[in-house]
């Protein structure tokens, strides 16, 4: 970190916000809505970061929309449901707390001061909604379309994401896209209507702009200015090759994302590697290696928002192979999972913040990550007839990349596992499977299992794998972030090693402390607590009394 | 339906356009994005290029199949992804405004099948007539190099 007495300011403002994601969006909304002059400093050259990225979904309880659609909710049911969930794994249990009260006002205030709508998604439940205080539907919210040419000279800088076509969520973005109208999806690329994380970036930004905050484009935050009494009152940014220092009168709130792309912070402190992110290549940690310096706390260092990753070798994004999301065909009838030698070691049912967990179990008899690198969805021609796999249109033929084979044997040889191993799993699984039954994994038996085949029940997730041709995909080690970061009170407002406040430094969303711990309740388990925070955390900026610079 | 059909016309005879344009190896490298190609026969060649279509850049594979090859005026094509559900078809003509004044055509027409169609082409209704479009200024400029 930098003095302060060694910096001439390029620019002086009230407050810094480092990233344009959902947390710093509304950070900077809120803030320059109390009355301070806010700038947004962009690492790349697009605005909106994950939350573009992502599926754009808050999970929020008691949530506006739900009370205009008459779904009860109440604290007391969201805070058993996390209770459960967390299992004490939340780093500060009374920041639980202040997200289910606050939440909601944070979407009341979005509804008042910004385009952004959402709606409730039929069927869309928490993932563990047959827990205690779980719902069926209403926590998770769903950006309404935005058309970004309401952003005028902005509209093409929003953050593209190959991940999700414009489509809701109840519309078949995300859940089930064999059955999308891509007619519709042709329609709005045309004219440039979004939905999903670049539906949410867009109305936030319109409001953004609508405040007169001046947002720089490829101006990385790289280093923070403190002062004598260790208070952070700027940045040093890189712009245009050039260090450019940013004063900030009342704060500098870290909005930057989490380290998910770089492999040495992961080493540092995840349980294993992260082989492929599926974020935006921007996640270097730069805000933590900042906060770091600062003297910040850290908490929830372990967590990452976990999802298995695909990939299409055709397909790139910003110059390099494209980590494809989860695939909901994983869930369903005729596949299963295996490691790399050939056997079961998850339910393939479970939530993608659950499943790659099993990547990470030290196996005690080889001293080994067994189920780490070398994993593959085994699954035939029944699946492949019916549902759109990663890239792979049903009825299409499966591209020269994808091992396949007439025979078990045949497939095993090709991916490198014995074959007598894969088909002693396969002939055991087929046997369980005629039955509808999982005894190893207990598969069929989970919310999200059943959510994410379409609710047709038992027979839509448990069906043998019989029919040639056979089929492996990779499976790999993803996430769409990493969950821990420098602690935060409240406000939003960073804690140092030693407990104490840093007087001017703040976080939130994926560059913070998650506050659910490894916890991921339902479809916005990220974002929720990232507007959340941004929310509380602008105010708190705007209303600090301003420092001499 | 995507496409694309773009004219330049060059102060050169009609033969240096043919005596370019006929020999593929000359000009594949022109393609956008060009990875590699294949000669398989007279008639019939693959191709692997990488396209941008603005939200992901994709590595497609094809194939072209010659229909009409008329010296020194027209050439005639049909193209079918060997990686992706899409077909199309394309020509070069060549016309003689003088001895020393040629006219040179590039068309390229695809649509994609299947399930995802509409979406694809709805990408490809921009990225079809950008890539006819710069790969026929890319032989242009390549042809009045080669003969200056």
């Amino acid at each position: 970190m930098l003095s302060k007495d060694k910096v001439t300011w390029d620019l002086e403002t009230d407050v810094v916000v480092l990233g344009s994601g959902g947390a710093a969006l509304t950070t900077a909304i809120r803030a320059a809505d109390e009355g301070a002059e806010v700038v947004i400093l962009e690492k790349s050259d697009e605005i909106g970061g994950t939350t573009a990225f992502s599926g754009g979904i808050p999970w929020i309880p008691e949530n506006r929309y739900m009370k205009e659609k008459g779904i009860k909710d109440s604290f007391e049911e969201a805070k058993q449901y996390l209770s459960h969930l967390t299992g004490g794994s939340e780093p500060d249990p009374k920041l639980v707390d202040l997200y289910i009260h606050e939440g909601k006002h944070m979407i009341d205030y979005l509804y008042e001061k910004t385009p952004v709508r959402f709606s409730i998604p039929r069927g869309y439940g928490d993932y563990y909604a047959n827990n205690p205080g779980g719902k069926n539907e209403g926590r998770s919210l769903d950006p309404e379309p935005f058309p970004l040419t309401k952003l005028g000279e902005w509209e093409h800088k929003i953050r593209r994401n190959p991940i999700f076509p414009p489509l809701t969520l109840a519309e078949g973005g995300a859940s089930d896209p064999s059955k999308a109208d891509f007619s519709l999806v042709a329609e709005r690329m045309e004219k440039n209507i979004t939905t999903m994380g670049r539906a949410l970036i867009g109305g936030l930004f319109k409001t953004v702009l609508d405040f007169g905050v001046k947002t720089y484009l490829s101006t990385p935050g790289e280093e923070l200015v403190m002062d004598d009494d260790g208070a952070v009152v700027g940045v040093r940014a890189v712009k245009d090759g050039e260090d450019f220092f940013v004063g900030a009168r009342k704060g500098v709130m870290i909005a930057s994302g989490g380290f998910e792309w770089n492999e040495e912070l992961v080493n540092t402190f995840l349980s294993g590697p992260i082989t492929h992110p599926q974020s935006p290549a921007y996640n270097e940690g730069d805000g933590l290696i900042m906060a770091m310096e600062a003297g910040a706390a850290l908490g929830n260092m372990d967590s990452a928002w976990w999802s298995p990753a695909f990939v299409d070798p055709t397909i790139e994004y910003e110059g390099r192979v494209y980590n494809q999301i989860d695939s909901s065909a994983r869930t369903m009838a005729n596949s299963i999972m295996v490691n790399k030698s050939g056997k079961r070691f998850v339910n393939e049912g479970a939530t993608y913040q659950d499943l790659p967990k099993a990547f990470y179990t030290y196996d005690q008899n080889t001293q080994t990550l067994a189920n780490s690198g070398g994993a593959w969805m085994i699954f035939d021609q029944q699946l492949k007839d019916r549902a759109l796999i990663v890239t792979m249109a049903p009825g299409e033929e499966a591209p020269d990349w994808v091992p396949q084979s007439d025979s078990i044997e045949g497939l095993a040889k090709q991916i490198d596992i014995e074959p007598e191993v894969l088909e002693e799993t396969i002939n055991h699984w087929n046997e369980n499977a005629r039955n509808h039954v999982d005894p190893d994994f207990g598969r069929g038996g989970l919310y999200f299992g059943n959510m994410a085949t379409g609710g047709a029940g038992i027979e839509a997730m448990i069906g043998p794998i019989e029919k040639a041709t056979f089929y492996a995909l990779p499976v790999y080690q993803g996430a769409l972030g990493t969950n821990g970061g420098p602690r935060i009170d409240e406000h939003g407002q960073v804690i140092s090693l030693r407990g104490e406040l840093i007087p001017g430094l703040y976080a939130a969303g994926n560059a913070a402390m998650g506050i659910l711990g490894g916890a991921y309740p339902g479809a916005g388990g990220t974002i929720g607590p990232a507007l959340t925070f941004g929310y509380l955390a602008g105010k708190h900026l705007a209303n600090t009394a301003n420092r001499e610079l | 339906m995507p496409s694309g059909t773009t004219e330049v016309v060059l102060d050169l005879p009609i033969e240096n356009i043919w005596d370019f344009v006929s020999d593929m190896d000359k000009w594949a490298p022109l393609v956008p994005g060009y990875i590699e190609h294949e000669i398989i026969s007279d008639m019939q060649s693959t191709w692997t290029f990488k396209g941008d279509i603005g939200i992901m850049q994709k590595t497609v594979k094809l194939q072209v199949d010659i229909k009409e090859w008329i010296e020194p005026t027209t050439v005639t094509f049909d193209l079918t992804g060997l990686n992706e559900n899409f077909a199309g078809n394309g020509y070069f003509q060549a016309d003689a405004l003088s001895d020393h004044q040629t006219k040179m055509t590039g068309n390229l027409d695809i649509t994609a099948k299947g399930m995802m169609g509409p979406m694809i082409n709805a990408i490809l209704k921009n990225f079809v007539p950008k890539t006819a479009e710069d790969l026929t200024n890319r032989i242009a400029e390549e042809i009045v190099a080669v003969n200056q």
